[in-house]
């Protein structure tokens, strides 16, 4: 299906069964609720995916569920983001076997790649399959590596298989760098937020946002990108508020307070696999009384 | 607590002689230059006016002058960083004493204290006066020194007299966590955009901006914030991505750009004092070529 990213896209959480296996009935059923409460695409798995605690088997055992369970009606993509480029490269091409979308890729871990290589490392992904690509930028848990202005007109002008990036620095002079870079050399680029942070960036033209709390609450998430796209710029900075305390609540143990939210929404997915701590049921009573105070118990949907 | 609102502040540079002196008579038409093309108010003197670089003399003689030239006619701001609290608390005492409207400091210079001292640093430079006390949150700018939400906080709490955050780290959760928890208690504490990223900021709560481009592109920069004040941040964006494109050029020159660029506008305000380094003939003749290739530079004042 064509790729059109827009909106609240959604990167479920990984469901795991108490002894940490994949749990993929539950997978199907989150997958099922994401679209139906306004996904407009799904991304899985992102490091909320638990994606780098994942063997390459797993990891392709859930994306085959996802594209099945999904089947066309949002597009898919894969992230394939693993401590190995070789692994990436062999995820990839999955994805495209499999019959997904598109695929989304970080720039690679901690070695700290240059410039050069960063372009390499897309440059070859590109070649390796035939998908539409997304870039994924995020400097603050990469030590700063990340993608300048200059690389993405190189890799635009190179790599035609490049449609979009995930731009997660959260700040704007970066955003303005790379969305003034890569509109000029492709106008239809697009350019997605990390996490919910639509106020700030809609206005500079970003086209929605991979989703952190949309296991939670998706109404909330649509609602502040609506408010966004029709310029009701004083709901949107409500709304964006709430987010923000959310997005507090749940970075604190990144995903496994989400996770533990899950249960409070009746939405059970499992544990966090080590070395991210489980949230306990002390957390989850903290998480339960914040989503209260924040009436997220009688705003969003309870249950699958 | 003073609900004053400083608006669209200009930072103005400092003019120096051939004999790296400030040069006064310059330094008038510099202040008449930003009232007449837009200053709702003036920060005296910010980084881009090379503060750092003069004595304490000289910048509370800089207060004086200006505070006469203006003669009320807009509020002045005083800049009173230091590396030493108590060489900040004397600055902020003669900046009351002689007329500002409010006090503006950041984290002390060099030092790395703990969260506890840097506290201590900003309540006895606040408590020193009685004026509105705005805390200038720069990060990068200040060797990675950072604030946390519940240190600012604990310091509105305490403070009396805090009146807003000056924002320069762009980092958007930051800004939400301080203006939202904020709000709650005291309604009339403010965002100020630290610099001309005001669609972002201003979508999150900034309702006034300091701008240091001003003494370059005063058109714009007031178009901008004009635009950002009316909430219509989407409007806003041609006129964002024009300021980005100033930002982006004078940074690749490096600090000298901002006087170099001044004398490409035709008003020479000499060079930057040492350790600054001026641009070379070479790179002065390509950065004004490069600046002039701006088209919306054509709709800004040349000389005075």
């Amino acid at each position: 299906m064509p790729l059109i990213l827009k909106g609240v896209m959604q990167s479920p959480v990984t469901p795991l069964k108490d002894d940490f296996s994949p749990d993929l009935p539950t997978f199907e059923k989150l997958l099922d609720f994401h679209v139906r409460t306004g996904a407009t695409a799904i991304s899985w798995p992102h490091h909320k995916g638990e994606s780098l605690n994942l063997t390459i088997p797993e990891r392709k055992a859930f994306a085959e569920v996802a594209v099945k369970t999904v089947a066309g009606r949002v597009p898919v993509s894969v992230h394939v983001s693993a401590l190995s480029v070789e692994d990436s490269i062999e995820l990839a091409q999955h994805a495209q076997k499999i019959g997904a979308d598109a695929i989304i890729a970080i720039t690679p871990y901690f070695w700290s790649p240059s410039q050069d290589a960063i372009y390499e490392y897309y440059v070859r992904l590109s070649k390796s399959m035939d998908l539409p690509i997304i870039a994924y930028n995020s400097p603050s848990y990469l030590e700063g590596i990340e993608f300048t202005g200059e690389l993405i007109t190189r890799l635009l002008e190179n790599v035609p298989s490049l449609v979009a990036m995930k731009e997660a620095s959260f700040d704007s002079a970066k955003f303005l760098e790379i969305s003034r870079a890569a509109l000029k050399v492709r106008p239809d680029f697009s350019i997605v937020a990390g996490v919910e942070f639509l106020a700030p960036s809609v206005p500079l033209g970003c086209v929605g946002s991979y989703s952190s709390a949309g296991g939670i609450c998706p109404n909330l998430c649509s609602q502040l990108f609506d408010a966004c796209t029709r310029g009701d710029s004083v709901k949107a900075r409500e709304l964006q508020f709430k987010l923000a305390q959310l997005w507090d609540l749940f970075r604190d143990q990144y995903p496994s307070s989400l996770k533990g939210g899950m249960v409070i929404m009746g939405r059970p997915v499992g544990p966090t696999r080590p070395p991210l701590p489980t949230a306990t049921k002390e957390r989850q009573a903290f998480i339960a009384k914040k989503l209260e105070e924040l009436g997220i118990l009688d705003t969003e949907p309870h249950g699958w | 607590m003073s609900t004053f609102t400083p608006g669209l502040v200009h930072a103005p540079i400092t003019p120096f002689n051939q004999d790296r002196k400030i040069d006064y008579a310059k330094f008038e038409q510099v202040i008449e230059f930003h009232i007449k093309h837009g200053a709702q108010s003036l920060a005296i003197t910010m980084h881009p006016g090379e503060s750092v670089s003069l004595t304490d003399l000289e910048q509370r003689a800089q207060f004086d002058f200006v505070l006469k030239q203006v003669n009320g006619r807009i509020p002045v701001l005083a800049h009173v960083s230091d590396s030493g609290t108590s060489i900040a608390v004397a600055r902020a005492k003669y900046a009351e004493a002689v007329g500002a409207e409010a006090i503006i400091c950041t984290t002390p210079y060099y030092w790395t204290p703990p969260a506890a001292m840097i506290s201590e640093h900003f309540s006895q430079v606040a408590n020193a006066v009685k004026l509105p006390f705005f805390l200038f949150y720069t990060p990068d700018e200040m060797g990675g020194i950072k604030l946390s939400t519940d240190q600012v906080l604990k310091l509105v709490e305490q403070l009396g007299n805090f009146s807003g955050l000056i924002d320069a780290s762009l980092d958007w959760q930051f800004m939400i966590n301080i203006i939202s928890n904020v709000w709650r208690t005291k309604p009339d504490f403010q965002l100020l955009a630290g610099n001309e990223y005001m669609v972002s900021s201003g979508a999150i709560g900034a309702t006034s901006m300091i701008s240091s481009l001003s003494s370059i592109a005063p058109n714009l920069v007031k178009e901008l914030y004009t635009i950002c004040r009316t909430e219509r941040y989407s409007e806003a964006r041609k006129a964002q991505e024009d300021m980005a494109a100033l930002m982006f050029l004078l940074k690749k020159y490096g600090f000298a750009s901002l006087k170099s660029a001044l004398v490409a506008m035709g008003r020479d305000c000499g060079i930057p004092r040492p350790p600054q380094n001026q641009l070379t003939q070479t790179e002065h003749a390509a950065l004004a070529k490069e600046l002039m290739a701006l088209s919306f530079m054509n709709n800004e004042p040349k000389g005075w």
